[in-house]
């Protein structure tokens, strides 16, 4: 199941991003990938965890750091997952 | 201080008409063809139908692109559409990547969509956030920023918000800038995207849109008529590059026209009735300012609202200040065509008024069989344009809510050499 909700996490990303980024870019969004090279702004990374809330109904914190790479904000929605299941 | 001349090489503008290009669109201004049509609204909570000129054949994600397009507001689509298009025309290499380049952009209401949007959001969906690109969406000046970001134009980049005159304004201000040698090139316009349920509502409460119906609508704005009933509200943008002469000329640039001259005054009088002298006064002031004696202009783009009181007190603004010459100079109102694109108005007639110099061709005032008795006493173009005409010199009047009065005045580059 956490495997489940990882891989659901990048596919919600890409999903979300091939919009803004455009489809042809969106094979390029993998782990190792850093947001600045996908040319992932700070307003854009907001709009994605809005969209995480949206479809998953987990409430995001406002003071998460922001993530350098797409491996480290999949890690970063893990966290909040689990957190999340906790409560 | 040294004055520079100042040239327009460049325009472009979101068609009303549909896909067509800048000449395609001066071909059927020329010919009296209405872009005003019965439009429904989609969206709203009630259903809300009037005449409109809507650029429903404009899509945003084709012209620009989803990362672009997806992080603007309306009438930023229109404002990046359409200086990409005066660029193009001009000859420009893009990106220019020059800091002595800028941006001079006119909006009315700027990101209403994205705010009357928020508010749904918020109010009616009963939700706790809206998107995180609200503010930069919604602010008045994101338009020009775009356009400075696509176009790499590094030196100033300003937005004008006054009403119906906000793109004369920036024009003005374009124009001020290069004759002072402060800028040697400003993309220069104005961009509306007023088409929303709220924004509609509120032009309908003034009591100032003309109604009509599936067979009516287009001829809906008829300004100077003697049954005029009123203004419709149009969605678009224009575009013009706004140059230094020996700029334009070194790089072999082709010049419509020349800007001369601008008038900006206030009525001083009231928020929302105009008023004839501070009409006048702007355009004295736009007159002394090009070195134009009122006798060289041939061709008057009126503001032209198609309201009753408004187009009566243009008509004398224009008669007390050009006198005996008034019933010779060719005047219309081109909003008869392209409806009235508020912020993005002046613009758009600038452009028009720029290709009547380069042409030598008069637009017309369309929908009108019969002038008001309250506005006789101009050489009144009426059904179809006048080609082969000599027009030396022309104004475009920019009068807005607010009582702010924006003239622009130009020159033919034909009738100086």
């Amino acid at each position: 199941m956490p495997h489940e909700n990882e891989k659901n996490d990048l596919e919600l990303i890409r999903n979300f991003l091939k919009d803004r980024i455009g489809p042809a870019q969106t094979e390029k969004i993998v782990p190792e990938a850093t947001l600045t090279d996908l040319g992932i702004d700070s307003l854009m990374q907001v709009e994605l965890l809005f969209e995480f809330e949206d479809k998953t109904g987990i409430s995001v914190p406002t003071d998460i750091p922001p993530p350098k790479t797409v491996g480290e904000l999949l890690q970063q929605l893990k966290e909040i997952r689990s957190r999340q299941a906790i409560k | 201080m040294k004055r520079h001349r100042v040239a327009i090489t460049g325009l472009g503008l979101i068609n009303p008409y549909g896909e067509g290009d800048v000449a395609d669109f001066f071909s059927r201004i020329m010919r009296g063809e209405s872009a005003i049509r019965y439009h429904t609204l989609g969206n709203s909570p009630r259903p809300l139908a009037l005449p409109l000129v809507a650029c429903s054949h404009f899509n945003p994600i084709e012209t620009l692109g989803p990362p672009l397009a997806n992080a603007m507001d309306r009438f930023s689509h229109f404002a990046v559409a359409s200086a990409l298009s005066a660029w193009q025309d001009s000859g420009l290499a893009k990106p220019a990547n020059r800091d002595d380049y800028g941006v001079s952009w006119g909006t009315g209401s700027g990101g209403s969509l994205t705010i009357e949007r928020g508010y749904q959001t918020l109010y009616f969906e009963n939700k706790e956030k809206v998107s995180p690109l609200s503010v930069v969406l919604a602010m008045n000046n994101s338009a020009a920023s775009h356009i400075a970001i696509q176009l790499g134009l590094g030196g100033p980049c300003v937005t004008s918000t006054v009403a119906c005159a906000s793109s004369s304004i920036a024009i003005g201000d374009a124009f001020r800038l290069i004759r002072e040698g402060r800028i040697n090139l400003m993309l220069a316009g104005g961009s509306e995207a007023p088409l929303s349920y709220g924004v509609i509502r509120a032009w309908q409460a003034m009591r100032v849109l003309s109604d009509g119906d599936e067979a009516t609508a287009y001829r809906a704005t008829r300004p100077f008529s003697k049954n005029r009933s009123g203004l419709t509200l149009a969605e678009g943008a224009a575009a013009l590059v706004i140059e230094n002469w020996d700029h334009a000329r070194a790089r072999g640039a082709r010049i419509y026209a020349e800007i001369v001259g601008y008038g900006n005054t206030c009525d001083r009088t009231h928020i929302a009735r105009p008023d004839s002298a501070g009409q006048s006064r702007a355009i004295v002031a736009a007159l002394q300012d090009g070195g134009l004696h009122p006798d060289e202009i041939d061709y008057v783009n009126a503001h032209g609202t198609s309201t009753v009181e408004g187009d009566a007190i243009e008509i004398q603004s224009i008669k007390s200040v050009f006198g005996g010459h008034a019933g010779k100079l060719a005047v219309s109102s081109t909003k008869s065509m392209h409806g009235h694109s508020l912020g993005a108005a002046g613009a758009m007639e600038a452009l028009i008024t720029a290709l009547a110099l380069y042409r030598q061709a008069a637009p017309p005032t369309a929908n009108v069989t019969e002038i008001g008795a309250d506005c006789a006493g101009v050489d009144h173009v009426l059904g179809l344009g006048r080609s082969n005409v000599p027009i030396r010199a022309a104004l475009s009047n920019s009068f807005a809510f607010g009582g702010s009065n924006a003239v622009l005045a130009f020159r033919s580059v034909a009738a100086q050499e």
